[in-house]
C-alpha cells in the first residue's frame, strides 16, 4: 500500500458502517437495561449464518438473506430478553449475574451454531462485483454496507425524535423512574429495542460474514471494537456512536497502515480498539455523548 | 493402572481450577468485582512460568513465584482504568485484556513460539520415575499449593480485612463513608486474585508441559465462573465442591464421546448445557450449593445473646 489514502478513507467508511450498524442495538439495550449483553456477539453470528442459509442453502436472492438475518436475529434477541434477561431480572438477579448469564447464553448459541454448521471457517461463496471509482477499488457489497449504514442512521434519527417509542427509549435511558411515572410501558419498549437492535446486529453479522468468512467465532472476534464504539460513544447514546463508529473505523484503518509501516503484525488491528477503549475509560468515561447534549 | 492415571489427571485439574476459583471468589464472591478476564491472569502465570523455565536455570518454585508476581502486576495495571467506574466497565476491560493478551502471545513468536506453543521443561526430573509417580508428585504439588491458598483465603476473608471487603460488596458508598478507601481495597483484591490465578496458570503449565494460545480461550473464564456460582460465591468450601463437580462433568462429556453416539457432538453439547445450566442456576439458586456463612465475631455474639434475651 503505497499511500493510496483515498482507498484507506474508503475502507474506513466501510469499517465504520459495519461498527455503526452493529453497535446501535448494543448501546440502546445497554442504556435501557443497564448491563452489557455479551451474547450480542452471537446475535451477529446467528444473523450471518441465517443469511448464509437463506442465500446459499435455500438459494434465494441476497436481499432475502438480509431480511432473514434481520428477522431471525431480532426474534432471537426479543426471545432471549423475554426468556432469559427479563426473567432473571424479575427474580432479582444483579448486574453481574446478568452479565454471567449473557456469557452463558452466548456460549450456548455459539456451540449450537458450531454444531449445526461446523467449526471450520468458510467463505460466503458469492463473488461480489468489484469496480474502480477513480483510485478507489469498491465492491457492490461495500457500497451496500455504506448505504445500509446511512439509511439506518437516518431511520434511527427519525425514530428517536419523531416516534413515541423512540422518545420512550430516550426517556427510559435517561430516567427510568420518571419514564415509568409518566406512563411509558417500559417492558414493551425494552422488548422492541432488544428485538430491533438484535436484528440490526444480525445484518451487521451477515455483512461481516459476506466480506470475510463465516465462523461460529465471527461475532466474538468483532465484539471488542463494537464495545469500544459503545463506550466511546457513551452508553445508550445513538448520536455518540455515530461519531464513535466513524472515529474507530478511521483509527483502525490508519492504525493498520501504521502497524505495517512500523513493522508490527496487522494482527494487532484488534488492539487499536482496545487502546481506544482504555483511553476512553481513563480520559472520558462518560463517552462522547455529553458533547451532543441530546441522548 | 490406566484408570488410576486418568483419575489422578482429573484430581490435578480439580486442584488447579479450585485455586483459580478461589481467586475469583475473593474478587467476585467477597468483594463484588466482576472479573470476566480470569483467563488473562491464568495465561500470564502459565506463560511466565513456561518462558522462565525454558530460558533460565532457576528452580521451578522461583518460577512459580515469578508467575504470581507478574500476574499480580498485570492485575494492578488492569485495575487502574476501570476500578473507579461502574462494575460493568471492569467486566468489559477484563474481558478485553484476555483477548489482547492471547493475541500478543499468539503474534509474538520470539516470546513463546506463537501458535506453535511452548514446551515446558518438567520440574520433576528424577531418573527412573514412572508416569504414575509423576502424576502423584503433581497431585502433591498442586494440593500443597491449594491447601496453602485455601487456608490463606479462609484466614483472610474471616479477618477484619475480609469484613471490609464484604462491606464494600454490600454498599461501597457506606464503606467509603466509614473511611475505607474502596479503590485501594479493590486494587489490592485484584492484585491478590491475579496472583492466585497466576499460580494456577503456572501449575497448569508445569503439569501440561506444553502450552499454546488456544488453551486460553474465554471458555476458561466461563468455567471458573460456573465453579464459583455452582459452589456458592463467598464460600471457600464451595470452590472445592464446585471445581470437583464442574471438572467431573467436563470429563464425563469426554467419556460419553467414546461410548455413546449422540446426534450432537458431546463437546458442543457440554458447552450448550453449561450455558443453559448457569442461567437456571442464577434464576433458581443464585447463592450456589453452599451458602455464604456469617462470620462469628465477639460483637455478633453479643448482639445474638441480646436478641435471644429480648425474645424470651
Amino acid at each position: 500500500m503505497e499511500g493510496n489514502w483515498a482507498q484507506v478513507l474508503f475502507n474506513s467508511a466501510v469499517t465504520s458502517s459495519l461498527y455503526l450498524i452493529a453497535a446501535i442495538g448494543l448501546t440502546l439495550t445497554y442504556g435501557l437495561s443497564g448491563f452489557p449483553n455479551f451474547a450480542y456477539a452471537e446475535f451477529m453470528t446467528f444473523g450471518a449464518y441465517i443469511g448464509y442459509f437463506v442465500s446459499r442453502q435455500l438459494g434465494l436472492d441476497i436481499i432475502f438473506a438480509f431480511i432473514g438475518a434481520f428477522l431471525a436475529s431480532g426474534a432471537l434477541g426479543a426471545l432471549t430478553y423475554q426468556g432469559v434477561f427479563r426473567f432473571l431480572a424479575n427474580r432479582g438477579a444483579t448486574k453481574i449475574h446478568l452479565m454471567v448469564a449473557s456469557i452463558g447464553l452466548g456460549f450456548a448459541i455459539r456451540h449450537i451454531i458450531g454444531d449445526r454448521w461446523g467449526w471450520p471457517p468458510f467463505t460466503f461463496g458469492i463473488s461480489w462485483s468489484a469496480f474502480d471509482i477513480g483510485a478507489i477499488r469498491v465492491t457492490d457489497l461495500w457500497l451496500g454496507l455504506i448505504f445500509t449504514a446511512l439509511a439506518t442512521a437516518a431511520i434511527m434519527h427519525l425514530v428517536l425524535t419523531r416516534t413515541k417509542t423512540g422518545k420512550a427509549i430516550r426517556g427510559i435511558s435517561t430516567n427510568p423512574e420518571l419514564a415509568l411515572a409518566s406512563g411509558i410501558n417500559i417492558e414493551r419498549v425494552n422488548l422492541v429495542t432488544w428485538g430491533f437492535g438484535a436484528g440490526l446486529a444480525g445484518i451487521a453479522g451477515l455483512f461481516w460474514g459476506a466480506m470475510a468468512a463465516l465462523s461460529p467465532l465471527l461475532g466474538w472476534t468483532t465484539i471488542l471494537p463494537v464495545f469500544a464504539v459503545t463506550i466511546l460513544g457513551g452508553i445508550g447514546s445513538f448520536y455518540g456512536i455515530l461519531a464513535a463508529a466513524f472515529i474507530l473505523g478511521l483509527a483502525e484503518n490508519l492504525g493498520t497502515v501504521a502497524l505495517t509501516q512500523f513493522g508490527f503484525s496487522t494482527e494487532y488491528r484488534m488492539a487499536i480498539a482496545f487502546i481506544i477503549l482504555i483511553a476512553t475509560l481513563v480520559a472520558r468515561p462518560q463517552g462522547l455523548a455529553r458533547a451532543f447534549r441530546r441522548l | 493402572m490406566g484408570l488410576l492415571i486418568n483419575f489422578l489427571d482429573i484430581i490435578v485439574f480439580i486442584g488447579i481450577f479450585a485455586i483459580v476459583a478461589l481467586s475469583l471468589n475473593l474478587e467476585y464472591g467477597f468483594t463484588g468485582l466482576g472479573n470476566f478476564g480470569k483467563v488473562a491472569f491464568f495465561l500470564v502465570g502459565a506463560y511466565t512460568y513456561a518462558v522462565l523455565m525454558e530460558r533460565t536455570e532457576i528452580p521451578f518454585y522461583v518460577a512459580l513465584v515469578m508467575a504470581m508476581l507478574t500476574s499480580a502486576g498485570i492485575g494492578l495495571l488492569v485495575s487502574l482504568p476501570a476500578l473507579r467506574l461502574r462494575e460493568d466497565y471492569l467486566a468489559i476491560v477484563t474481558l478485553a485484556i484476555g483477548e489482547i493478551l492471547r493475541l500478543i502471545v499468539k503474534t509474538e513468536d520470539w516470546l513463546a513460539h506463537g501458535v506453535w506453543g511452548i514446551t515446558v521443561p518438567s520440574a520433576i526430573h528424577w531418573s527412573g520415575i514412572s508416569v504414575l509417580e509423576t502424576r502423584l508428585v503433581n497431585v502433591g504439588l498442586v494440593y500443597f499449593c491449594l491447601i496453602v491458598c485455601f487456608t490463606f483465603m479462609e484466614l483472610l476473608t474471616k479477618s477484619p480485612y475480609g469484613r471490609i471487603l464484604r462491606a464494600i460488596r454490600e454498599d461501597e458508598v457506606a464503606a467509603e463513608a466509614l473511611g475505607k478507601d474502596r479503590v485501594k481495597y479493590k486494587a489490592q483484591v485484584l492484585m491478590l486474585g491475579s496472583a492466585l490465578a497466576g499460580l494456577g496458570g503456572g501449575l497448569y503449565a508445569q503439569y501440561m508441559r506444553f502450552i499454546e494460545p488456544y488453551m486460553f480461550m474465554p471458555m476458561v473464564t466461563f468455567t471458573v465462573w460456573i465453579i464459583v456460582i455452582v459452589g456458592g460465591s463467598a464460600n471457600n468450601w464451595g470452590m472445592l465442591l464446585g471445581a470437583t463437580l464442574v471438572k467431573l462433568f467436563e470429563r464425563g462429556a469426554l467419556v460419553i464421546k467414546d461410548y455413546f453416539h449422540l446426534p450432537i457432538d458431546p463437546i458442543n453439547l457440554q458447552y450448550i448445557l453449561f450455558g443453559v445450566f448457569v442461567i437456571f442456576l442464577l434464576a433458581y439458586r443464585p447463592q450456589g450449593l453452599l451458602k455464604e456463612r456469617q462470620i462469628k465475631t465477639k460483637a455478633v455474639e453479643v448482639v445474638q445473646r441480646w436478641r435471644n434475651r429480648c425474645s424470651e
